[in-house]
């Protein structure tokens, strides 16, 4: 089984039924029985295996945050702006304009092999072994004549294969426009256009009338859609040409409220409508020849089969294949198209976009990249790594009375990284909590004594409260590392991190509070007593804590009868509750519950919200 | 990175903080540049010797002081133990020449990848046994997962994460992740002198 | 004798060898074993390339390239097949071709070809980092990409291309002229690049 190594992910409050709606809920719903897990806010505890965990947990680098709001803020609840969009093979800026009427793929020569989606180059075709070229190598050898083709490095795919070359060098995209696999000339969507507002095609196919569909027309794609919507849009309009005057103007169409309500009657079944209504609907009819967009399904596979028969498997297109290809506008009808490989065309590369993103409550902008394509600085990056303390997740090896640098071998938890869990002993982790802000924080933990689930674990954090000092300059960093490598490097290879002169290990604070989430947890730092004490901090450090969770595995043995394990079930995962608190200057933001008094005022903060911890996998 | 402490004296620090494994095999040491504090750990490879023998405009391989650097890695570079740096190839003009790799700044390759780009940018990641094709681009804030095939000639943009054979964008770097992209604590645990890592 | 740089093998009995006088090879190449090491006319032989004669004859045909870390030779690894391997070591008379790289083969940084009747056809490009097991047959013009891995024994179709972790693909760009062409102009560069010393292995 794969190691795990810990992680820790972050809940975002936009999921959180607490947060959401209630305040301007007017009336909450009162049905309290169904949803027994849902009143009682505060004493819910969040399960992260919840189906609806999933899309609210996030690693810390995910989340923004919003000062406005001082909220986090997930990829899930922000609104993204675009702001460029570009090639990602050229790295072309594409107006925005241009994507309206070229679509959104890279126009110049930029494309993507079918086969392997490897990037294609375009390289000439040497038609035969030139001998003059082998002769005269050195020359003006090159005279990249003939044809060209776009061809793959690492598959070594080809158009050639599927029978599309070009004649000049640039300008692919274009000329692959006017090009069916295997070569033969089609129209391009313009010309297409044209062709269709061109009286004497349209003539033509007209006084066959509609009595006579014909099937053999073939439409493509593009055009089949502009005839059955010229037809629709006919079949809405003429029965209310009748008695408005008004919706005559005929291209209201589908977004006049009269159309809606027309349509919805169909659908609804007529409680809607009334009897003018009604008789309408018995104007409408379906599309009858290829005109009107009318087309008969090709059923007969028989080609295809025949296909089948003498390619044999290679010859066909996986799916994955078949679902990078592009949407084929100019092609035939989709029965029976683009099964196998001699029908996948190069795929002109997909622009990419740069984002700024909103906060969704206040409209303020959090993330904001800078407009150009090779630019990667942000105006605006407000992150959440900035704002809230990061958790990192080490286990603790004791040694067996050694310092405080826990350099000795396993004794009671799994010494390595990614090992696996023990059933029913007890395990311990180190939380290092580090503090981005410059204020000194407080924080508050509370996890469940049981893990949710089948599964449960017993959890006690051993020390649930703490402050963590306040985040320094860089400068000063700088500085203090700088005297700290001076001063203890000689040694550093020792055990455990000699050079970190300011670690010390501070006892005895907030005491009382040592409890709060250990419950049901067995108390059971009997060997090692010495070091694990409960309602003291591990270590800290300048902007940093490090405090120990002792976690005893469930047992994965089931009873006979139960529910197999379903997949991951056998991570062990801490849902943990995190209070900080925090003065901030009291700037005068809108957010009204707290008055603002002076400039100089410090105003409380705080921020909860629920993390989860993943430490790693219970030995089966 | 690894766990395991080296000897005293197995690096070569110079006074630009570079630190050189003895048991690198620099080939065609003039011709690769290093911006300084850059980690080279041993049985990292790198062809310095592979210069490019046509100028841009002319076909004499001999031109007038030519810039013969073959290889130029930036400032905080990381190379892991058995990666290997060579210069890519390619026929231009109906000729063979090799062409120089740049790589920026706070560039990490991971153990045993083969890096053939054409440029790397800064704060690039690539993870172990990767092997990046002939006259690649890598753009600024790259992250390439273990085991991924670059193919020659891709350009990967800012901001991507990819992975795959061939490479194919897997994903985007969060706002939250470029401060991972930082060699510089990295920088201070190999060496002769190596410290832990810093909290 | 030995360059004071060769870290892995340093004392190891030199294999006869027999190289042409139009080869590259560089000073850092490592020939090991016991048995002929053959390489034709034109070919290159890059530093730290490895080339192992224990469980055989190494045969490389004209305009080979071996690249850096590239190891032709190698022992198989763990694998059912090293019986017969180790039999065909066993008769010693040199009869046995380990390896044989046809014309125009390229072995990419740190790719491994493993030793046991192994053929790779000419024109063939074994990838950065691609493993051949023993007795593979890879047929003329083949690309293995990088990383591939060819199974002991496999046969390997003319004009194969092997991608994406095995899947295979036949190269129809007919561009085998073409690229022996390239590879061509390719060792001109290389021979002027790379300071050669095949007296050092004679």
């Amino acid at each position: 089984m794969a190691a795990l190594t810990p992680y820790t992910y972050i809940q975002c409050p936009c999921s959180d039924f607490s947060t959401l709606g209630r305040p301007s809920d007017p009336n909450p719903p009162t049905g309290t029985e169904a949803e027994v897990d849902d009143d009682g806010d505060d004493d819910r505890t969040f399960d992260p295996r919840a189906p609806r965990a999933n899309y609210s947990l996030y690693p810390l680098e995910y989340l923004l945050y919003c000062e406005d709001c001082h909220q986090i803020r997930c990829p899930r609840c922000i609104a993204e702006e675009i702001v460029t969009y570009y090639c990602p093979n050229c790295l072309f800026e594409v107006p925005s304009s241009n994507l309206k009427s070229e679509g959104n793929r890279c126009t110049r020569s930029c494309f993507q092999c079918p086969v392997c989606i490897g990037p294609l180059a375009v390289t000439s075709v040497e038609t035969k072994p030139d001998p003059s070229l082998l002769a005269a190598p050195d020359n003006a050898a090159a005279p990249h004549a003939g044809p060209y083709a776009l061809t793959c490095s690492y598959c070594a795919w080809s158009s050639a294969e599927v029978g599309i070359q070009f004649e000049k060098q640039n300008g692919i995209h274009a000329q692959l426009a006017k090009l069916r696999n295997g070569g033969a000339t089609r129209l391009t969507a313009k010309e297409r256009k044209e062709r269709r507002k061109d009286p004497s095609y349209r003539s033509q196919h007209t006084t066959e009338g509609p009595g006579a569909p014909h099937e053999t027309e073939d439409l493509d794609l593009e055009t089949q859609f502009a005839n059955l919507k010229a037809f629709h849009q006919g079949q809405l309009v003429d029965p209310n040409s009748a008695d408005t005057g008004l919706t005559a103007l005929g291209d209201l169409g589908f977004s006049s409220p009269t159309s809606l309500s027309r349509i919805m009657s169909i659908y609804t079944g007529g409680s809607l409508q009334d009897k003018k209504a009604k008789s309408r609907v018995g104007a409408m009819r379906e599309a009858l020849d290829a005109n009107e967009g009318f087309q008969v399904a090709r059923l007969d596979e028989s080609a295809a089969i025949e296909a089948l028969r003498s390619e044999g498997h290679d010859g066909t297109a996986s799916a994955a294949q078949l679902a990078d290809q592009p949407p084929n506008l100019g092609e035939g009808h989709l029965h029976g198209r683009g099964r196998f490989t001699p029908g996948l065309r190069p795929i002109p590369y997909l622009l990419r976009t740069k984002r700024s993103k909103r906060c969704p409550v206040c409209r303020h902008i959090i993330s904001k990249p800078e407009a150009k394509v090779q630019a990667t600085r942000f105006r605006i990056r407000l992150v959440a790594g900035s704002y809230i303390p990061s958790i990192a997740i080490r286990p603790l090896a004791l040694g067996s009375g050694s310092g405080s640098g826990g350099g000795g071998t396993s004794a009671s938890g799994p010494a390595v990284p990614g090992a696996l869990l023990e059933p029913l002993r007890p395990a311990h982790y180190l939380l290092t909590f580090k503090n981005p802000i410059f204020e000194t924080i407080k924080v508050t933990l509370g996890a469940p004594a049981k893990t949710p689930g089948r599964l449960a674990s017993k959890v006690t954090v051993l020390c649930p409260d703490f402050e963590i000092d306040a985040n320094t300059d860089v400068w000063d960093e700088a500085l203090n590392q700088g005297g700290a490598g001076g001063g203890g490097g000689a040694g550093g290879a020792g055990g455990g991190g000699g050079g970190e002169r300011e670690r010390r290990r501070r006892r005895g604070e907030d005491g009382a509070a040592g409890g709060g989430g250990g419950g049901g947890g067995s108390q059971s730092n009997i060997n090692h007593q010495n070091q694990l004490e409960v309602g003291k901090i591990w270590e800290r450090g300048r902007n940093w804590v490090s405090i120990v969770v002792e976690v005893v595995p469930a047992s994965l043995r089931l009873e006979p009868g139960d529910a197999p394990l379903t997949e991951d079930e056998d991570i062990l995962e801490i849902p943990m509750f995190v209070r900080v608190e925090w003065e901030g200057e009291a700037g005068g933001d809108e957010v009204g519950s707290v008055a603002t008094r002076d400039r100089e005022a410090r105003e409380k903060r705080e921020l909860a919200y629920w993390c989860v911890l993943g430490l790693g996998r219970i030995r089966p | 990175m690894s766990s395991r402490r080296p000897p005293r004296g197995e690096y070569i620090e110079t006074d630009t903080g570079n630190k050189v494994a003895r048991k690198a095999t620099l080939v065609g040491t003039q011709n690769i540049m290093l911006g300084g504090k850059t980690v080279i750990q041993p049985e990292v490879m790198i062809r310095g010797d592979l210069i490019r023998t046509i100028q841009a405009s002319s076909q004499s391989a001999s031109g007038a002081a030519p810039n013969n650097t073959a290889v130029s890695i930036g400032r905080y570079c990381f190379l892991s133990r058995g990666c290997c740096l060579r210069p890519p190839g390619r026929l231009y003009n109906g000729a063979f020449t090799f062409m120089p790799l740049r790589m920026g700044d706070h560039v990490f390759v991971g153990p045993g990848s083969v890096v053939q780009a054409a440029s790397v940018g800064s704060h690039v990641h690539i993870g172990a046994k990767v092997s990046i094709g002939e006259l690649a681009i890598i753009k600024e804030y790259v992250r390439i997962l273990d085991g991924t095939v670059v193919p020659p000639n891709m350009v990967i943009p800012s901001f991507s994460i990819v992975a795959g054979q061939p490479a194919r964008l897997i994903g985007e770097v969060p706002e939250g992740g470029h401060e991972a992209f930082e060699l510089r604590d990295l920088y201070k645990t190999a060496g002769n002198n190596p410290q832990p890592m810093p909290i | 004798m030995s360059s004071k740089r060769h870290s892995t093998a340093p004392s190891a009995p030199k294999p006869p060898v027999h190289l042409s006088s139009h080869l590259t090879i560089a000073d850092s190449a490592q020939l090991t074993g016991t048995h002929l090491i053959e390489i034709r006319g034109e070919s290159v032989v890059h530093p730290r390339a490895r080339l192992e004669s224990s469980a055989g004859r190494i045969a490389v045909g004209r305009r080979c390239v071996v690249h850096e870390r590239a190891t032709v030779g190698a022992a198989p690894s763990a694998g059912g097949v090293s019986g017969r391997v180790a039999a065909a070591g066993a008769d010693g008379g040199g009869g046995v071709v380990a390896v044989t790289l046809a014309e125009c083969v390229t072995v990419e940084v740190g790719a491994v070809i493993e030793a046991g009747e192994t053929v790779i056809g000419e024109g063939t490009v074994v990838g950065v980092g691609a493993r051949v097991g023993a007795r593979a047959v890879v047929g003329k013009h083949c690309t293995l990409t990088p990383y591939t891995e060819i199974a002991a024994g496999e046969v390997v179709p003319d004009f194969t291309v092997v991608y994406s972790n095995g899947l295979r693909r036949t190269d129809k760009r007919g561009v085998a002229e073409l690229k022996n062409k390239g590879l061509a102009r390719q060792i001109d560069v290389l021979k002027r690049m790379i300071p050669s010393n095949p007296a050092k292995f004679a």
